[in-house]
This record gives C-alpha cells, structure tokens and sequence, in this order.
C-alpha cells in the first residue's frame, strides 16, 4: 500500500509538471497578444538582419600616388588553407623543387629587423622605420605543396618572441628550443621530408639535435616546394614589419645543390588585408644567405572580415527589447487582476508553477530567435556578398553555435525577465528593470563591436564579463588564433568571453534570479 | 484646475512606486555618468572629447526610469479600472491630463535637476584624475562655454520624455503596452540609423525623438552634429506635443 | 434639493454587433430608494457609466441633478457613486485613496476621517488597499461615495461580497439616505437584496425597460409606468422571473437530461 502510494506520488509529481507545462501552454497561446509578440519578434529579428546586412557595403582603400588613400569596392583577397579556414600566407622564400624525399639543414645566425613608425594613418613604408620585430616573425625552412597561397605546408622556424617552432598547415603549432636567435646564439634548423612525413629537428651546435615533431601531409605532391623562408607580421599596435635572417651552413642531403636556387615573394599583393613592408629580398653573403620578408604564415585574423555577428547585433536588440517585454508581462499580468491566486488553486506548488512559465515562455522565445536566425544567417551572408563584403568562412558547427546562441540569448533573456516580474510584481518596475538590465548593455556594445576603434572603454568590456550581455559571446565567429599577435578587443569584434562562457555567465544570471523569484514565490502570500 | 491638481499630486505623493522610480531615475543617471567617466581613461588617445557630454550620459538610462514614472501615472488607473473613479470625480478629463502633466513635470524637474547636478558635480572632481582633462583634449566640465545649455537642456529634455510617456500611455492604456512602445521609439531609430548608414541614416537622427533631443548636450563639435542643440530638443518638444494633442483626443473621445 | 434627480431619455449605445443599450428611459425621484435589476448583460453596468459620463451613448441623454454630469462643477458633491470596489491602486491606503479624490473636490482630510468612520473603517484605513477583502473594498467604496454629501447615490451592486450584517447596514443607510430627501440608485441582480428596501424598481432586460413602478404597485399587478401589465405577485422574485422570462442573455440549459 505504501509502496504504491509512493509511486502514486512520484508518478503525480512528474505528471504535474506536464500538466502545469500543458496549463502555462495553454494560458500563452490563448493571449493574442503573447503570440503576436512572439511572431514579431522573429519577424523583426530577420526584417532588421535583412536591412543590416543590406546596408553594408565593402570598400577597400589602398595608397594612391601621394598618400592619398584610393577607395575602390570588393574586399581584399583572403586565402583559403587546407581546412577551409581562412589564411594568411605571405613571406619570400629562396628554394627550389624537392622531388622524393630529402633533408634540408641549416643554420640562423641572426633574426633582425626593422618596424614601420610613420603616421598611423599613412601607408607604411621602409623610409620610416625604426629597429624591431613582431613577437611572431619567421626565418626557416619550408617544405610546401607549391607557392599557390593557402598551399598545404610544413615548416621549422625561428621566432624573436616565442623560440623555435614547428608549424604546419596554418593552424598547427609545436615549441621546440626556446630563447632568442642571434650571432651569439645560433640554432640549427632541420626539415626532413620522407614519403609524405615530415620531421622537424632544432639543435644549438649542429651536433646534437632534437626531434620537435612530425606530421604526415596527405595531399603532398611527389615534387613539392623546398627552401629557406623570411616573413614578419604586425605588431600588436598594428605596425608593418620586415624581418632579416642570416642563415648559413645550408646543406641539403644527398649533396644536392642550393646554388640553383631562386627568390620568391610569395603570395605579394594578395594577402592584403593587413600591411606589409614590402616583398621581401634575398643576397648571397659569404657562404651564406640574407634574407629579408615581410607577412605572415598562420590564420588569417581580421576585422575586415564580417561574420553572421557583423549583421545581427543590431536585430538582436530589437529583438531582446519586444522579448523582455512580453516575458515580463507574463509574470506580471498574472498579479494585475489576481489571476495568480487562481493559477496557484490549480498549481499549488509554486515552484512547478513558476518554471513551466519558464519552460514555455523561454521555449517560445528560443524557438522564435533560432528560427529567426536560421533565415537571416543564409541572407545575410548572401546579401553581404553580394555587397561585396568578404565573410569569413565558417563550418556548419559555428553557424549551428550561433543559431543556437541566439536562441538560447533570448530564451535566457525572457526567463530572466519572467522572474524579474516574479519578483517586482509591477508592470512599469520589471519591465524598466529588465530593459536596463538585460537590453540596455547590449545597445551600448553594439556600436563599440563593429566599430573598429582601438579606444573602447573597459566598463563596457567588463558589462560584457560579467553582465547578462556576456550572452552575445555565443555570436563570436571571428577567428582567434594562438599563433597570431592580435588585439582581440571589443574594438576588434571580439567578444571578452569564449562563447561557452558567456552562455554561462547569462545563465547564471538567469538561474539566480529564478532561484530568488522561486524563494520569494513560496515565502510571499499570493 | 486646482482641485484636480491636487487631487492628481496626492495620488502621485502616495503612491509609493514613485518614491522609488524617482530615487531610481536620479541613481542611475548620477551612476552610469560615474561609470562612464570613470572608465574612459583609456581613450586619452582620442583628443577633444566632449567631457560635458560624457558625464551627463547617464540619461540615456535614466530617461527611461522617469518614462516608466509617466508610464505608471496614467496606464495604471486604466489596468486597476480606477481611471473610472477619476473620471466620474473630475469629468472634465482634459484637467486631469493636464493635472497630471503638470505634477509629472514637477517632480520631473526637481528630480532631473538633482541628477543633472550630480553627473556635472562627479564629472568636475572624478574626469581630471581619469586623464580626461585640458592637457588631453578634454574640457573641464563646467557651466561655460555650451555647459549651462547642456545642463538645463538635459532637465529639459527629461521633462519632455516623461512627458511624451505620459501622452503615449493615454494612448495606450496599458503599462506593459506603453513602456514597450517608449523604449521602442527612443532606442530603436538610433540603431536603424546605425543600420542604414549614410544621409538616410543621419536624417533618421535628426527627426528621432532621442537622437535629436540629446543634441542638446553637445558642447564641442556642434557644427558637425546632424542636428543643432536647441532645433534639437525642439524637435523632441514636437514629438511630446502631437502626442499630447492625439492623448487629449482620445481621452475625450473613448469611453473610459 | 427638489431637483435631486435621474432622469435618463432614450439611450442607446452598441457594442460590435450587440445592442447593449435600446431606448432606455426611467427617472429616479429623490426621497427613495429605487431599485435597478435586470439579469446578467441586461444594461444595469453600461447605463451607470453613461450617466456617470464615462461612456458615451450613441442618442438619448442622461441628466442629474437637471444637468449633464459631465458639466457638473465638483460632481461628487452632488452625485456620489460606487461602480467597481476592487477598481483602486491597490499599493495606496484606503486613507490616502479617498484623499485624492477629496482633493478632486476640494474636500480636506476632515472629510475623509468622517466617511472612514461612517462606514467603519477607521482601524484599517492606512493599510494598502490592495489586502481589504471584499467587503471592505465595499464600505471603502461606499466611503468615496458619501464623500462630497451628495443630494443624489448610485450604487453598481453594493451587497457584493458583503456579510449579513454589512448588507444589513448598507440597507439601513440607504434608507436613512433616502429619508433625507437624496435619490438611491441602487443595481443588484439578487433581488432578495432589494426586498424591503427599495421603494421604487427599474426591471431591465436586454438593453430597454421591461417595467418600472413603485413596489407595492407592481407586486399588486397594476399598470406600472412603463406599461407592462403583470399579474399578481407574491414576492419580487416571482414578479422579476416573469418579467425577463426570456430576456435573459445568459441563461443555463435546463438540467441534465435524465438517462433513457
């Protein structure tokens, strides 16, 4: 008896969720207005997503004779890698074909170079330059399918800021010896190639070496680009740079000839989203070589390429705005009239009551956003395109992620709300208090996340820590890299937090304010 | 008109919302102006900043406080069916829109007042410690030189928003319905100007309630503006008035 | 004070497609207590707030005191009136709730605390309105109503939610209000309120007046004023249950069906 008592009961309570849930459904849906409120905001969310993403239009502006800028529209050409991500892959390299398997050894006894120091705003140039490099420039051998930007590639390098390294394929990034390269503390560089894998070794005397890492390159062909390779990046302030190695001890195995070798700027004047100084040059010294390089071997990471964030930021608002108010009328219609006192004569716990008004207020506005999203994703990305503006490419997991994320911001977004009016009770309090809270610190980010500017205030950057507009990080899809010196600031497009992160963050703000509405909800008299 | 204003000032005094809204509306003016300049230091690079302007940004938060205040004024009788009491104890219903436009005003002034001295009181003493001051481009906050304009055409304009929420929930009638359609109409046109870009985008400035109101408080650059401060807040005074004019008229029009 | 009362000429007002008010015309005269019943949706609520001036008819007019209401100076010192009890913000005191409409008519607190302890609210009037039960919304409401000392009351049915002893004093004081010389208004649908109360009745039924008379005349079957001959009648209720058979809007169907 008591035993099946106890399952009655186990058995009533999951019932009386879906009964309640079945309740708090038919009570939304029945409401004109709630349902209206919801189609409108999908409906506004894709309406402005259309007018944002048809309002941008690409224009590149390069030096013209004089310094003045020349704007022409199209966006700079940005190569694709292996992986379909996009790169940059520009540097000078002397080398010639390696058909078969091989060894290239050699050894840098110097990595110098020089950093743009003109205006800001002028083009750079190696007339203004004082002594420097960036963190992440490279001299070193390179093994590469051929000098096609965004070729599949394997390389053993020197940097100023990080050591050695091995890297392959733009991503991929393995630490060897560290310390800096210099005439008193030369490294020995090696690149061995052998059916499709390569090795790579460093060492300080050329006697001894270490084995840093191999990796096995499917698509390379049996006669592949080989040779000694130069590149420099942007400093973090944005600054052009022209790296100079000084390599010697060159040898390739088998007694194979580096005289036939020739220079190469690779990939000049295509990579053209960040600046270079220059293409790059090479002389023969002694028994050695000097070789200078401007560029980069690594993903690309830009602001001029636009994401699905580039255009629904701003319905975002909108959205978030009709949302907030819907879900605080919810919470607070049930009181203007006493309604709660007859909800709670048929939900008498009044914590199931409470969240299957989440559960439905928050499933009809992620139902709403991720659909929402769904359609403007694709037509934005269509119209900003065809407006000549270059997206960066994306895999189906990110555009999934930020459909989803917007979803899960408004859902979040309204369930806050929802208890917010739990709490305050007033129409005119919970609706102004979620609008300050929930909305107003997303139309602040908007304008500082698109607009490129170094100077954003970090009270805004900290509103997007640990405010409820944390939630926007699940819209990133810039791409970061640990490879690549780079602001990655509000400024940028960047949001402070990975997206997982700030899903949590706003669900946190979320679960909170629920848990208090819940505890307020069994403490208060109806 | 007297008796109404009274009447309309008792309900208004105790009512214990708008203590609240009221401390509300000055706090979160008075903090977001705090917040702000004292997180601007970075931007020491950008020279000849508005630091005026700046300190005074709080009321972009704290418009929307005094409008829910509006909001709650008149929506609220309507949601409680007590508007019917009023009506039936002052059946001249113009003198009670204007009963309640004029206590509205009142408090809004007064609180606006206290908050506009506020954010210039912590923009003259905090900005210069954050490398907002002369040697950056940065005017001192003070009263000279477009300040004064600035200071009172932000008590100004608060007192034409809560007035313009006032009108639009007479409209309306229903507080959620009315806050909704504040918000709406003040923060959206900026971001569709935003949007749209360009002279569409600039004209949408110049005729948008909040975009021109704020004009008001530009000290440096004013030439530059899409619009000029005072035809600014004129163009938000026209915004509050039609909406006053059709909240007049459908209050002597619709049953209560 | 001859004056002291309602005279209400072919009102008519539509809702969408329904006729809420067709033709209604009555007069209440002062020194009584008139009735005003009518089933569910019959008119009694709209008539109200037609006379008050809070909806506007489509023809006819409504006049008290000989005059609109709407061009009363101070009204609620010449016409008090209680529509809906819960309609108040229910945060303010039922104290300061009649402040405010005191000062709508340049009344003073004086006034307030008189009315607060006529109708026997003095120990709860500074608390919040919103936590009265209904029987007290009513007295509060009746408060506002007697607030200005007016010559002419209408009473949107008062005896809602109220104890015997409340319904005994509301009857009683509306009696001694009506030997004053003012005119009562007073709606129900239970007539068994009414019953020993009023001196006049206003039967309304979709909208028109069905009959209309004093209540000994219309219990004795004689012609009332608005015509309707009825027969003879031993309570109000059987006289009301003729009158709107088949006025009623909403009207349940008759009892279940018994099993064949």
């Amino acid at each position: 008896m008591s035993a099946a008592t106890t399952h009655a009961r186990a058995g009533l309570r999951s019932g009386d969720f879906v009964a309640a849930l079945r309740a708090e459904w038919t009570k939304f849906r029945t409401v004109r207005g709630w349902v209206i409120g919801i189609a409108l905001t999908a409906a506004l969310l894709v309406l402005f997503a259309y007018l944002t993403a048809n309002g941008m239009h690409s224009g590149t502006c390069t030096s013209g004779p004089g310094g003045s800028p020349v704007c022409g529209s199209g966006h700079p050409f940005v190569p694709t890698g292996p992986g379909g991500e996009a790169v940059a892959d520009s540097y000078y390299l002397v080398g010639g074909t390696l058909s078969g398997d091989g060894t290239l050894t050699a050894r840098l006894t110097g990595l110098s170079g020089v950093t743009a120091s003109g205006p800001a705003n002028a083009a750079p140039s190696m007339q203004q330059t004082q002594p420097g490099l960036a963190g992440w420039s490279k001299a070193g051998i390179i093994v590469t399918a051929g000098t096609r930007p965004g070729a599949e590639y394997a390389a053993v390098l020197a940097t100023p800021g990080h050591g050695i390294r091995f890297q392959y394929d733009y991503s991929y990034d393995t630490a060897g010896l560290a310390g800096a390269t210099s005439a008193r503390t030369p490294r020995w560089l090696r690149l061995t190639r052998s059916g499709n894998t390569l090795s790579a070794y460093d060492s300080r005397d050329g006697r001894r070496w270490l084995r840093i890492g191999a990796v096995r390159l499917r698509r390379l062909p049996g006669s592949a680009r080989i040779g000694l390779f130069v590149t420099s990046p942007e400093t973090l302030a944005g600054r052009a740079t022209m790296a100079t190695g000084v390599f010697d001890h060159v040898t390739l195995s088998d007694g194979r000839q580096t005289r036939a070798w020739h220079g190469q700027a690779v990939g000049e004047r295509q990579t053209s989203f960040y600046s270079t100084l220059g293409s790059g040059s090479f002389r023969r010294a002694g028994g050695g070589l000097v070789i200078s390089g401007s560029g980069d071997i690594a993903p690309a990471v830009t602001a001029d390429g636009d994401t699905p964030a580039s255009f629904l930021l701003q319905p975002l608002v909108v959205a978030l705005l009709v949302i907030v108010v819907l879900a605080a009328l919810c919470a607070t219609t049930e009181y203007r009239r006493g309604l709660i006192r007859t909800t709670f004569a048929a939900i008498p716990n009044r914590t199931t009551a409470l969240l299957a008004k989440a559960v439905v207020i928050g499933g009809a506005a992620f139902v709403a956003g991720a659909a929402a999203a769904a359609i403007a994703i694709p037509l934005g990305d269509h119209l900003m395109t065809a407006n000549g503006n270059y997206m960066l490419p994306s895999d189906a997991a990110t555009d999934a992620r930020v459909i989803l994320g917007v979803g899960v911001l408004l859902a979040l977004s309204a369930v806050a709300a929802l208890a917010l009016g739990t709490i305050i009770r007033t129409t005119a309090g919970t609706v102004t208090t979620a609008i300050i809270v929930f909305v107003l610190p997303v139309v602040l980010a908007v304008p500082n996340v698109q607009a490129g500017s170094s100077s954003t205030a970090s009270w805004l950057e900290s509103l997007l820590r640990i405010g409820p507009a944390a939630g926007l990080a699940m819209l990133g899809a810039l791409p970061r890299s640990a490879v690549v010196s780079y602001r990655y600031t509000l400024g940028n497009g960047y949001f402070p937090l990975a997206p997982g992160l700030g899903l949590t963050v706003l669900a946190a703000w979320a679960l909170v304010l629920t848990l208090v509405a819940a505890a307020l909800l069994r403490r208060r008299d109806a | 008109m007297n008796a109404a204003l009274r009447a309309e000032w008792t309900k208004l005094r105790t009512q214990t919302s708008t203590t609240w809204l009221l401390l509300g509306a000055l706090a979160a003016t008075v903090g977001i102006g705090a917040l702000a300049g004292a997180a601007t230091h970075e931007s020491g690079i950008v020279s000849g900043g508005d630091a005026t302007r700046l300190s005074l940004a709080g009321i972009y938060v704290g418009q929307l406080v005094i409008a829910a205040l509006a909001v709650t004024a008149i929506a609220e009788e309507y949601t409680t069916g007590m508007i019917r009491v009023t009506f039936s104890a002052q059946p001249r219903r113009l003198s009670v829109l204007v009963a309640k436009a004029v206590n509205l005003s009142a408090l809004t002034a007064i609180a606006g007042l206290a908050a506009v001295a506020g954010c210039l009181l912590i923009g003259r003493l905090m900005f210069p410690a954050d490398g907002l001051d002369p040697a950056h481009g940065y005017a001192l906050v003070s009263l000279g030189s477009g300040g004064l304009r600035a200071a009172a055409g932000s008590v100004i304009y608060l007192i034409l928003i809560a007035l313009l929420a006032l009108a639009i929930a007479g409209v309306m009638r229903d507080v959620g319905v009315s806050i909704g359609t504040v918000v709406g109409l003040l923060y959206v046109p900026p971001l569709l100007a935003q949007i749209v870009g360009g002279t569409l985008g600039e004209e949408i400035k110049r005729f948008a309630p909040m975009t021109a109101g704020l004009a008001i408080q530009h000290t440096t650059n004013v030439r530059t503006m899409p619009i000029q401060p005072w035809p600014g807040l004129a163009v938000l005074a026209g915004w509050t008035l039609a909406a006053l004019l059709l909240a007049a008229l459908l209050l002597k029009r619709r049953d209560a | 004070m001859s004056d002291a009362t309602i005279e209400v000429t072919g009102l008519r007002k539509r809702f969408g497609s329904t006729l809420a008010l067709d033709d209604m015309t009555f007069t209440v005269p002062p020194g009584r207590v008139t009735g005003f019943v009518g089933p569910n949706g019959a008119g009694k609520s709209t008539t109200i707030r037609v006379i008050l001036g809070l909806d506007a008819p489509e023809a006819g007019s409504a006049l008290v005191c000989g005059h609109a209401y709407s061009s009363l100076r101070h009204p609620l010192t010449q016409v008090g009136s209680l529509i809906d009890a819960a309609a108040l913000q229910p945060s303010r005191s039922a104290r300061n709730h009649l402040l405010w409409i005191a000062r709508s008519q340049q009344l003073g607190p004086r006034r307030v605390d008189q009315v607060i302890e006529l109708v026997g609210l003095t120990g709860a009037a500074r608390r919040r309105a919103g936590g009265y039960s209904l029987g007290m919304l009513q007295r509060l409401g009746i408060a506002s109503a007697l607030l200005g000392d007016p010559r002419v009351l209408i009473l949107d049915e008062p005896f809602n939610g109220m104890d015997p002893e409340g319904i005994i004093w509301v009857r009683g004081l509306l009696r001694s209000l009506a030997a004053e010389g003012r005119a009562v208004l007073v709606s129900s649908h239970l007539l068994s309120e009414l019953q020993g109360m009023a001196d006049e009745l206003i039967v309304i039924g979709r909208g028109r007046v069905l009959a209309s008379g004093s209540v000994s005349e219309l219990l004795a079957g004689e012609p009332g004023a608005a015509g309707a001959r009825t027969p003879r009648h031993a309570t109000l209720e059987d006289l009301y249950l003729h009158l709107t058979a088949g006025e009623a809007q909403f009207r349940a169907g008759s009892a279940v069906q018994a099993p064949r």
